[in-house]
């Protein structure tokens, strides 16, 4: 049998919702050396070649040509000097992506120390992880200045992504709002070796919609009488370009069944690749391959957190027409439950309320006359407090003004 | 987690790009020197650049070489990654209830920045969040979520969510909170309690005469209403005299015997230290506990738990993702689903504290009561489900299941827990 109630705390398992926190700066670091590593790969090997012809020509010439060489040099010490400054620029980087994973590990490690639940500390660092998931999920629906000012005024800058999340964000609205590709397949070309890997169709949809939005400029151009013709001969240059490469036979008959049908012909199925919705989807799939390459989950950890979260505390009672005795806003000597305060009240209606298997009751209920069960002590607290006549009860949930009754009709109840 | 920090630190320290960086300047110098070289003779330059040949290429082969490192590092800090979460997939996104409600997720969002007294940031928030609403989709609970119907959500959408009214009233919480723990100023405090005198009341809550009683052990150890010291200590116990014939009038009904208590403590004035009346003055703990009854007591009031509800289900569902995801292999294994949709299948365990309401599951069929299935008491006083009671009656008389007593059917009496 299952324990009922438990206060301990596996570190271990506890960290399921953790794993993004840690796999994004090591994604970014991973991203930074590779960037490092074009740099270095390209400038250099040009450098020695260029030094090499350089030498031989040197050799043959005369010394009028000294002006020439040393402008030479030059260029190449131009060259050299940006370089630098292109590995400075990814070493700091480098640096801040480390220190941000160092105090990710550090934080986890935290919770290594703690071994009960009902500890302050954990506390204390189950509110950090709040504010991370808060963040998280600011970053995700686009409230990137409510998350940064969050982050800031609990000093967790180094735990969260803004600047990740912000480059994401710029992109999507770029594809939803802005409806350009432009900075979408630049991004693509920033991540190519990983959208290839997970064999992303990202860049492809790109530029089938480039594609699109050049046939729609044709006949569009066609039907003012302006230049209609050259769109539609640089649209088929384009789908030749880029899009032959796919394989794809029957999609490509639709792109080429595109060329004949115009964005406000009723006909399936070019008028939905003409649609405006597919900008959404193209923002979508940008940020579902953004996700998985950075191993983030598709949805926010807050979404996961607190439907887990709502189930755990959920109880018949919270969405019943009768106001429960345990647990509710009319007396002081019960507090409100989180799922009947109004913050998540609507929200729980639709999870799953939690498994019990045996009563949870106060110690030595009773009833009164009007059906209420109650702790005795409780109730006898209740009645100290708002200063009932000796061998008389109130009931809590009606207050000091509510019917009262003698002692002796509080009976005992046998609650299994 | 050490193997992990282990990784970090060794890339930190060594395995990074300053070492190219270190071997791209050394190129640079090589460059430099042999062009000031060549200006000076421009004759020698053939040799010069022959010269200049091999180093070069050595120092763009070391800091190629320093590259590989760096790769070595990232990789074996992947696989201490990997390692670490091994049998840890990231967590999916079934069993989400949630997408098709973000302005309710927006608006516990909202709230709960505001009950933190981070005030600018839910005033951001609520600015960003109006100007870019969010887009519901559908969950499998909630299949068309976009009529929506309720009307927080519609408040909420419309921009007219009350935010300037629940900021103000935190505002308020947060000043007398303030002048309550840092200042040990109760004049805030009691004047919010005494607003409200009735309303307390009728919730059983001696809030204000706790306010006042702390207010007139202040006076009597010394204290004017700011929390400084008076600089004649004797004249305390005649301020507090005072204080309390001017404002325990209306105690006297219902706390008598602990104004007596007070009155009594009189007698001690010089050596309280020593007296059975030591426990009220030199209490520290006194001031911490009521702050914490005053911050119930007015979330209370606004229908609010005192904690925040966010705060309590992100933790409580951290607390249950474990046994959740193990629900979710072992439902893989065996390909079964939940019978019933609207209750877990397993038993989460929570710390107690995280009980709030009581709960009731019927003895004889197991399943908790629900406002179609009432827990019903016998005349014997024992409990059983409505369903159960049905059942086991057929209508007509029947024996206890847990007693020899016999009752029938309309005897039994519905009870709330």
């Amino acid at each position: 049998m299952a324990e009922l109630t438990t206060t301990k705390l596996n570190a271990e398992s506890h960290l399921l919702l953790d794993q993004p926190l840690l796999r994004m700066p090591y994604e970014l670091s991973r991203r930074n050396f590779k960037n490092a590593q074009r740099y270095l790969e390209r400038e250099p090997s040009t450098l020695v070649t260029s030094l090499q012809t350089l030498t031989r020509s040197s050799a043959t010439s005369t010394s009028s040509d000294a002006e020439d060489t040393l402008s030479t040099l030059d260029a190449m010490l131009a060259k050299m000097q940006t370089l630098k400054r292109k590995l400075e620029g990814l070493h700091e980087e480098e640096v801040k992506i480390h220190a941000s994973a160092a105090a990710r590990i550090s934080h986890l490690q935290d919770l290594y120390n703690v071994q009960s639940l009902v500890d302050v500390k954990y506390d204390e660092w189950s509110r950090t992880r709040l504010s991370r998931l808060l963040v998280d999920y600011l970053l995700r629906s686009g409230y990137s200045a409510s998350a940064a000012a969050l982050a800031q005024e609990k000093g967790i800058e180094e735990l969260v992504d803004v600047d990740a999340f912000v480059a994401c964000q710029r992109v999507q609205r770029s594809l939803r709002e802005g409806r350009r590709t432009g900075e979408g397949l630049m991004w693509c070309s920033e991540h190519k070796q990983g959208l290839k890997k997970v064999g992303s169709q990202l860049e492809f949809e790109l530029r089938f919609q480039q594609y699109i939005e050049l046939v729609r400029q044709g006949h569009e151009g066609g039907e003012k009488g302006v230049g209609g013709n050259g769109k539609l001969v640089e649209a088929r240059l384009h789908a030749k370009r880029y899009l032959s490469g796919n394989g794809d036979m029957e999609l490509m008959g639709k792109a080429a069944g595109l060329l004949a049908y115009r964005p406000w012909d009723p006909v399936e199925p070019y008028a939905s690749l003409y649609a405006d919705s597919r900008w959404d989807h193209l923002a979508s799939l940008f940020l579902s391959t953004h996700h998985t390459l950075y191993s983030l989950p598709p949805r926010p950890l807050l979404h996961i957190a607190l439907s887990a979260g709502l189930s755990a505390l959920k109880t018949p009672s919270c969405h019943s027409q009768y106001t429960s005795s345990s647990a509710n806003a009319s007396s002081s000597t019960t507090a409100v439950c989180p799922i009947c305060s109004t913050e998540l009240n609507e929200l729980a209606r639709n999870v799953p309320y939690a498994h019990h298997t045996k009563s949870i009751v106060e110690n030595d209920p009773v009833v009164l006359p009007n059906g209420r069960v109650y702790g005795r002590e409780r109730l006898q607290t209740f009645n100290d407090k708002i200063g009932t006549e000796k061998g008389w009860v109130r009931d809590p949930v009606d207050g000091v003004n509510g019917e009262s009754w003698k002692e002796s009709e509080v009976r005992k109840v046998f609650i299994m | 987690m050490d193997d992990l920090k282990e990784q970090i630190e060794q890339l930190q320290a060594e395995n990074n790009l300053s070492k190219s960086i270190h071997d791209v300047q050394k190129t640079i110098d090589l460059l430099t020197a042999a062009r000031a070289k060549i200006a000076r003779d421009p004759q020698m330059a053939p040799v010069t650049l022959a010269k200049l040949q091999a180093p070069v290429q050595k120092s763009i082969e070391a800091a190629n070489n320093d590259l590989k490192k760096v790769h070595k590092g990232l990789g074996a800090y992947g696989k201490a990654l990997d390692k670490k979460f091994k049998d840890k997939p990231l967590p999916a996104a079934e069993n989400d209830a949630l997408s098709s409600h973000p302005q309710l997720i927006n608006r516990a969002i909202a709230m709960h920045l505001l009950r933190e007294g981070q005030f600018s940031v839910a005033s951001t928030f609520i600015e960003e969040a109006n100007a870019h609403p969010p887009q519901p989709e559908p969950t499998p609970g909630t299949p068309n979520p976009y009529q929506q119907d309720s009307e927080w959500e519609k408040d909420l959408a419309s921009g007219t969510f009350n935010s300037k009214e629940l900021q103000h009233q935190f505002a308020d919480m947060y000043h007398i909170l303030h002048e309550l723990r840092q200042q040990r100023n109760l004049a805030p405090a009691i004047q919010w309690a005494r607003e409200r005198t009735e309303k307390l009341e009728a919730r059983g809550s001696n809030l204000e005469f706790e306010l006042c009683r702390l207010q007139f052990v202040c006076y009597f150890v010394g204290r004017d209403e700011e929390g400084m010291m008076m600089e004649d200590s004797a004249h305390g116990p005649l301020r507090a005299w005072a204080y309390a014939r001017s404002e325990f009038g209306p105690f006297q009904a219902r706390y008598g015997r602990e104004v007596q208590q007070l009155m009594g403590a009189m007698a001690f004035w010089e050596n309280v230290d020593d007296s059975p009346y030591r426990r009220y003055f030199y209490n520290d703990s006194a001031w911490e506990e009521v702050a914490t009854s005053f911050t119930r007591e007015f979330c209370s009031l606004l229908g609010l738990s005192a904690d925040s509800p966010l705060y309590i289900a992100a933790t409580a569902g951290a607390i249950a993702l474990p046994t959740l995801l193990k629900l979710q292999n072992i439902m893989k294994e065996k390909r079964t689903e939940w019978t019933t949709q609207n209750e877990l299948p397993v038993e989460i365990p929570l710390p107690p504290s995280y009980h709030f309401h009581s709960i009731f599951v019927c003895p004889v069929s197991k399943e908790q009561s629900t406002d179609q299935n009432p827990p019903m008491m016998m005349p014997c006083g024992h409990v059983i489900a409505q369903e159960s009671l049905e059942k086991l009656s057929k209508g007509g008389r029947f024996k206890c299941p847990y007693c020899p007593g016999e009752s029938h059917q309309r005897d039994a009496k519905k009870v709330f827990l």
